[in-house]
C-alpha cells in the first residue's frame, strides 16, 4: 500500500519524461487522483495509536544495514494526506498558456510527489536522506527551466544552500548509524534507542537543525527562500511552500527530536528563539512589500516559524498545533498563490501598487480571495484558527514571553493579508484592471477547493487532529527532554 | 590471470592486425578481446576460484578476489571505451592498431597493479601502466597540446616513478624483502624501524600519489587530461585512477598496515590538501576537460579516505564501488562531451547550450552522470560517497565534514554542465551527431548507474 505511494508517481513521472504524450496533463491529474484515492483509503482500518501501518520493508543493502522501509503512522498519514491533496490542484493550476502543458514539467512533478511521500514514510534513515535530497532535484528543473528572471542563479543558490544544510545532516545520520551496535542498522527504532553522551549529542541536534532550518526555513538559513518562491513558477512555488518546506518541519518531529532529545533540553530554547524572531522579522518585511508573491513568500517564513516554535516547545498542544497547522498552511498557501497566478496572467504583473478595485469586476474571485486570506490570517471558523491558537498555547506554555511574542504574528497577518487584499480588491480600478474577467472554470475548481477546505477544516479540526493524536502521544512519551 | 593473458595475447594480435585489416575489423578484435577477458573474470569472481590459474605465480603476483573485482571494474570501463572508439578513434588511420595495442597493454600493466604481492611487480605494473600511456597522451600528433601533454607526462611521471623506486629500495633496504607479507611481518616483529624506513614509505606516498593525481603532485593532470586526445583523457581519469588507488590500498593494507603512524598525518593532509585545492580550483574553469581533470582530482581525494582506514572491513568495497561509479560516470560524461565538441572544439561549456532540446537523451544521460558525480542521491554516486565516507568517520570525522563540504561546493561547477544544457540555448545552432555505437554504450552505462543505484550490495559483496 506505502509502496504504490511511491510506485505510481514515479511510473508514470518516467513514462512522461521519456514518452513525452500529449495529454501529460490528463495522466498525471489520474496519476495523482490515484494517489489520493489511495491515501483516503489508507484511512480505513487505520490503527491510530502510534504504530505504524502499511509498512513495506525489504533490505535495500543488507551489509551496510540500509532497508527500504516505509510505513505510516498518524502523523506521516497527515503528512502524506497533504501532499496527495495539494498534488491535483498543484496540476489542475499549472499549464495554460504560459507552460504550453510540457511533458517534462508534469514528469518532474510527479517525480517530486513521489520523492515527498518517500520522505514522510521512510522509516529508515538512510531512506529518509535519500527520498529528502532526491526531491530537490525535480524542484531545481521546474523552477530553473519555467522560472522568471534571474532563475538560474537563484535556485543554484536554492539548491547548493538546501544541499550543503543536509550534508550536514547526513553527517549525523552516519555518527547515529555507527553508535548503533552490533552490525549497525539505520532502522527507525534502532536510531532512536541510541544514547549519546551530552556533547555527541549537541553536534547532531546542530548538525539536524541546519539541515532542517535551511528547508523550513528559519531565521537566518532563509535569504534563499523569498528569491526562490517570487522566481519559481506558480507550481513549483506551490509544491515548495506546500509541501516541501514540510519535510523540514516533519523531519524535526520524526528525526532531529527523537535522535538527539539530549541535547535539547539546552539547545531548543535556542531554536525556539530563532523560529519566533523569524515570525516578527518576516512579518515586518511582508508589511513593505510591493510584490504580492513576495508578500506571501515572507508570511510563508512566519507561519513556519510559528510551526517550529510549537515543535520545539514540545508539548502535547504545541506539537499537535504544529502538524494541524502544517496541514492548513499547506493548503492556504496554495490557494494564495493561485491567486497571485490568476492575478498575474490576467495583468502581466504582481505588484500591488499597479492592482485596485478588481473586486468591481470579478465578485467571484473576490470571495474565494477573502475566503483564503482570512484562512492565512487565522480568523475564527476558518482552518488557520485552530492550528495558530493550539502553536500559541504551546509556545505560551514552553515561555510567556515568547508566547506573547509569537502571538504578534496574528496581529502582523492581519496587517499584511488586509492590506494586500485590500490593494487588489478594492480602491480605484485603473486601465488594466477595470476590464478583469471573472475566474473560470479551472480556476474555479482550485479556488473553489481550498476555499471549501479552508472552511470544512475550519470548522472540524479535530477530524485532522484525531488522525495524529495517538502518534503523538506516543512520540511525547517515548522521547522527552 | 587467465585476463591478463587474454589481454596480452588480444593487444598483440590487433598490433600486428593493424597493420593490414579494416577499421571494423579491429574494433572489434579489441572490443571482443577486452569481453573475453572480462566474461573470464567474472566467472573466476563468481566461482570463486583462488586456485589453478589465479595462484601466486612464483610469489609475485595473487588474483584473489580484489584483483578480479577491480580487474572487472576497470576492463567494462574499457569495453565502454572501446565501444566509442570506433568513432573515438576517428582521425587515426594507420596507428589505429597501436592504439589499441598501447592501451591493451596498459591494461595489463593496471592487472599487474591490483594483484601484485612484491613491490618489484607494483613497481612493473606502474611502468607498464603508464609508459604506453605516455605515448598515447601524445598520439595527436599534429596538436601543440597534446604533445606537449605527452612530454609533460611522460617527464614527470619518470620522475615520480623514481622517487617510488627510491622509495622502495629504501622499504627494501630496513626489512629485507619485496614481499608484502614479509614486510609486515618485519614491521610487526619491530625490524622494520627507523628513519630508513619511515622515508621509504614517504617516499612510496609520493610516487603514488603523483599517479593518482593527488595534491601537491597534481600539477601535472590539467595540462596533461586536457591536452590529450578526449578518448584518452577518459581512459586515464577512470582505469588509470581506479588501478592506482586498487594498487595504493592493496598496498597498504597489507604491507603498512601496521605502520600507520608514520603515513596516517601525511595521507590525511594530501586527502584534506587535495579535496579543498581541487574543489576550489574547479569552480574557476571554464574548459570542459579541465574542469573534469580537477573534478577527477577531487575524486582522488575522496578515495584516498579509503587509503587512511586501509585494512578495516568494507574500505576495499567501498573504494570499489566508487571507482566503478565514478568511471561509468565519466565515461558517459566524455561520450556527451566528444559528440558536442565535434563543431565547438574551444572546449568551454558553451559547447553544452541547448543539447536538452537537440538531443534530450543525451542530455539526460549528462544530467545523470553529473549528478552520479556530484554525489547526489540517489545515484549510485551517493552510494560509493556514502560507503567512503562511512568507512573513514570513525577514525577521522573532521575530514569527513571537510569532505562533505567540499562535495557541496562541487555541485556549483557541476551544475555549470547542466545549466548549458538545459537552460541556456544555442545561438550558434550547432547540430549535434550522435553515432548509433555512442547510444548503445550510453544506454549500457545508465542501466549499469540505476542497476547499481537499487542494489549496490553486488558490487560491496565481492571484496570480503
Amino acid at each position: 500500500m506505502s509502496l504504490y505511494l511511491i510506485l505510481i508517481p514515479f511510473v508514470s513521472s518516467l513514462i512522461l519524461l521519456l514518452a513525452r504524450p500529449a495529454a501529460s496533463r490528463s495522466i498525471a491529474l489520474v496519476a495523482s487522483l490515484a494517489n489520493l484515492a489511495i491515501t483516503l483509503f489508507a484511512f480505513s482500518g487505520f490503527n491510530g495509536d502510534g504504530s505504524f501501518n502499511h509498512e513495506f520493508s525489504v533490505p535495500w543493502v543488507s551489509s551496510a544495514g540500509i532497508h527500504f522501509r516505509l510505513g505510516l503512522d498518524g502523523i506521516s498519514l497527515l503528512m502524506v494526506l497533504l501532499s496527495n491533496l495539494l498534488a491535483p490542484l498543484i496540476i489542475l493550476s499549472s499549464g495554460g498558456e504560459k507552460y504550453h502543458p510540457d511533458a517534462r514539467y508534469f514528469g518532474l512533478l510527479l517525480m517530486m510527489l513521489g520523492a515527498l511521500n518517500g520522505v514522510f514514510m521512510a522509516l529508515d534513515g538512510l531512506l529518509f536522506y535519500v527520498f529528502y535530497e532526491l526531491a530537490l532535484i525535480p524542484i531545481y528543473f521546474i523552477c530553473a527551466i519555467w522560472g522568471g528572471d534571474n532563475r538560474i542563479r537563484v535556485t543554484l543558490k536554492f539548491f547548493i544552500y538546501t544541499f550543503a544544510g543536509s550534508l550536514f545532516m547526513l553527517v549525523a545520520l552516519i555518527y547515529m548509524y555507527l553508535q548503533t551496535p552490533g552490525t549497525h542498522s539505520f532502522l527507525w527504532e534502532d536510531l532512536l534507542s541510541v544514547q549519546l553522551s551530552n556533547g555527541a549529542a549537541w553536534w547532531v541536534a546542530l548538525a539536524f537543525f541546519l539541515a532542517f532550518a535551511v528547508k523550513m526555513p528559519i531565521f537566518p538559513f532563509h535569504t534563499w527562500q523569498p528569491d526562490t518562491y517570487t522566481t519559481a513558477p506558480t507550481g513549483g512555488t506551490m509544491l515548495l511552500a506546500g509541501i516541501m518546506l514540510k519535510m523540514g518541519t516533519y523531519g524535526v518531529i520524526r528525526w532531529m527530536i527523537p535522535l538527539a532529545p539530549e541535547a535539547l533540553h539546552d539547545l531548543s530554547p535556542i531554536f525556539i528563539s530563532l523560529a519566533v524572531f523569524g515570525i516578527v522579522y518576516a512579518s515586518i518585511i511582508a508589511i513593505k512589500q510591493t510584490d504580492l508573491k513576495r508578500l506571501i513568500a515572507y508570511s510563508s517564513i512566519a507561519h513556519v516559524g510559528l510551526i517550529a516554535a510549537g515543535i520545539f516547545a514540545w508539548n502535547k498542544v504545541g506539537v499537535q498545533g504544529s502538524l494541524l497547522q502544517m496541514l492548513n498552511h499547506g493548503i492556504n498557501v496554495v490557494g494564495l498563490f493561485y491567486v497571485v497566478e490568476v492575478l498575474e496572467r490576467r495583468l502581466g504583473t504582481r505588484s500591488l501598487s499597479e492592482m485596485g478595485g478588481i473586486g468591481k469586476s470579478a465578485p467571484n474571485f473576490a470571495v474565494l480571495f477573502m475566503i483564503i486570506m482570512l484562512g492565512a490570517v487565522a480568523v475564527p471558523l476558518t482552518n488557520g484558527f485552530p492550528g495558530e491558537f493550539l502553536l500559541l498555547n504551546g509556545v505560551w506554555n514552553y515561555n510567556p514571553w515568547l508566547g506573547a511574542l509569537a502571538g504578534l504574528t496574528i496581529i502582523f497577518g492581519a496587517v499584511y493579508m488586509l492590506r494586500a487584499y485590500g490593494l487588489v480588491m478594492f480602491g480605484e480600478t485603473n486601465d488594466s484592471t477595470a476590464n478583469f474577467e471573472d475566474i473560470n472554470m479551472r480556476e474555479w475548481v482550485v479556488l473553489g477547493a481550498v476555499a471549501l477546505m479552508v472552511l470544512v477544516f475550519g470548522f472540524f479540526p479535530q477530524w485532522i487532529l484525531n488522525i495524529t493524536d495517538g502518534s503523538v502521544n506516543r512520540i511525547l512519551g517515548a522521547v522527552q527532554f | 590471470m587467465k585476463a591478463l593473458l587474454i589481454l596480452f595475447v588480444t593487444a598483440i594480435v590487433v598490433l600486428f592486425a593493424g597493420l593490414s585489416a579494416k577499421r571494423q575489423t579491429l574494433v572489434l578484435l579489441a572490443l571482443g578481446g577486452v569481453l573475453i577477458a572480462l566474461g573470464a573474470t567474472v566467472s573466476d569472481l563468481l566461482v570463486g576460484d583462488t586456485t589453478g590459474w589465479n595462484e601466486m605465480y612464483a610469489t609475485m603476483f595473487r588474483f584473489d578476489n580484489y584483483a578480479l573485482a577491480f580487474g572487472a571494474v576497470i576492463l567494462l570501463t574499457t569495453a565502454l571505451l572501446f565501444g566509442l572508439s570506433g568513432w573515438g578513434f576517428r582521425h587515426l588511420s594507420d596507428t589505429l592498431g597501436d592504439n589499441y595495442g598501447l592501451i591493451l597493454f596498459s591494461i595489463c600493466g593496471a592487472f599487474c597493479m591490483f594483484s601484485f604481492t612484491n613491490m618489484i611487480m607494483l613497481f612493473l605494473g606502474i611502468e607498464i601502466l603508464s609508459i604506453p600511456l605516455y605515448v598515447l597522451a601524445g598520439s595527436r600528433r599534429d596538436n601543440l597540446a597534446s604533445n606537449e601533454a605527452a612530454l609533460k607526462y611522460f617527464l614527470m611521471g619518470s620522475f615520480a616513478t623514481g622517487i617510488l623506486l627510491f622509495g622502495i629500495t629504501l622499504v627494501y633496504g630496513s626489512c629485507g624483502t619485496f614481499d608484502l607479507q614479509g614486510i609486515a611481518s618485519a614491521v610487526q616483529s619491530g625490524r622494520a624501524t627507523g628513519n630508513m624506513f619511515s622515508i621509504g614509505i614517504l617516499l612510496i606516498v609520493a610516487g603514488l600519489s603523483f599517479k593518482v593525481s593527488a595534491v601537491p603532485f597534481h600539477f601535472w593532470a590539467p595540462d596533461v587530461y586536457s591536452g590529450s586526445p578526449n578518448m584518452i583523457t577518459a581512459f586515464m581519469a577512470t582505469v588509470v585512477k581506479t588501478a592506482g588507488f586498487a594498487a595504493f590500498y592493496r598496498l597498504f593494507s597489507t604491507a603498512f598496515v601496521d605502520s600507520g603512524e608514520v603515513w596516517n598525518v601525511a595521507i590525511a593532509a594530501i586527502a584534506a590538501l587535495t579535496m579543498t585545492l581541487a574543489n576550489t580550483t574547479a569552480l574557476f574553469q571554464k574548459d570542459f576537460k579541465r574542469m573534469m581533470a580537477y573534478s577527477s582530482i577531487s575524486h582522488a581525494g575522496y578515495l584516498l579516505l579509503a587509503i587512511l582506514v586501509a585494512g578495516q572491513t568494507g574500505a576495499a568495497s567501498a573504494i570499489l564501488l566508487y571507482t566503478l561509479a565514478y568511471s561509468i560516470a565519466t565515461v558517459c560524461a566524455f561520450a556527451v562531451y566528444m559528440t558536442v565538441a565535434e563543431q565547438n572544439a574551444d572546449g568551454n561549456f558553451s559547447a553544452f547550450n541547448g543539447l536538452s532540446k537537440k538531443e534530450p537523451l543525451l542530455a539526460a544521460v549528462m544530467a545523470i552522470s553529473v549528478l552520479s558525480l556530484a554525489g547526489i542521491p540517489p545515484t549510485v554516486g551517493f552510494f560509493g560517497k556514502y560507503f567512503l565516507f562511512t568507512a573513514a568517520f570513525e577514525a577521522y570525522p573532521w575530514l569527513i565534514v571537510l569532505a562533505v563540504i567540499n562535495s557541496a561546493i562541487s555541485i556549483y561547477y557541476y551544475f555549470k554542465v547542466i545549466i548549458a544544457m538545459y537552460f541556456t540555448s544555442d545561438e550558434n545552432a550547432y547540430t549535434v551527431s550522435v553515432p548509433v555505437a555512442f547510444r548503445w554504450v550510453m544506454l549500457v552505462g545508465i542501466l549499469l548507474i540505476g542497476l547499481l543505484t537499487v542494489s549496490p550490495d553486488t558490487i560491496l559483496g565481492l571484496i570480503p
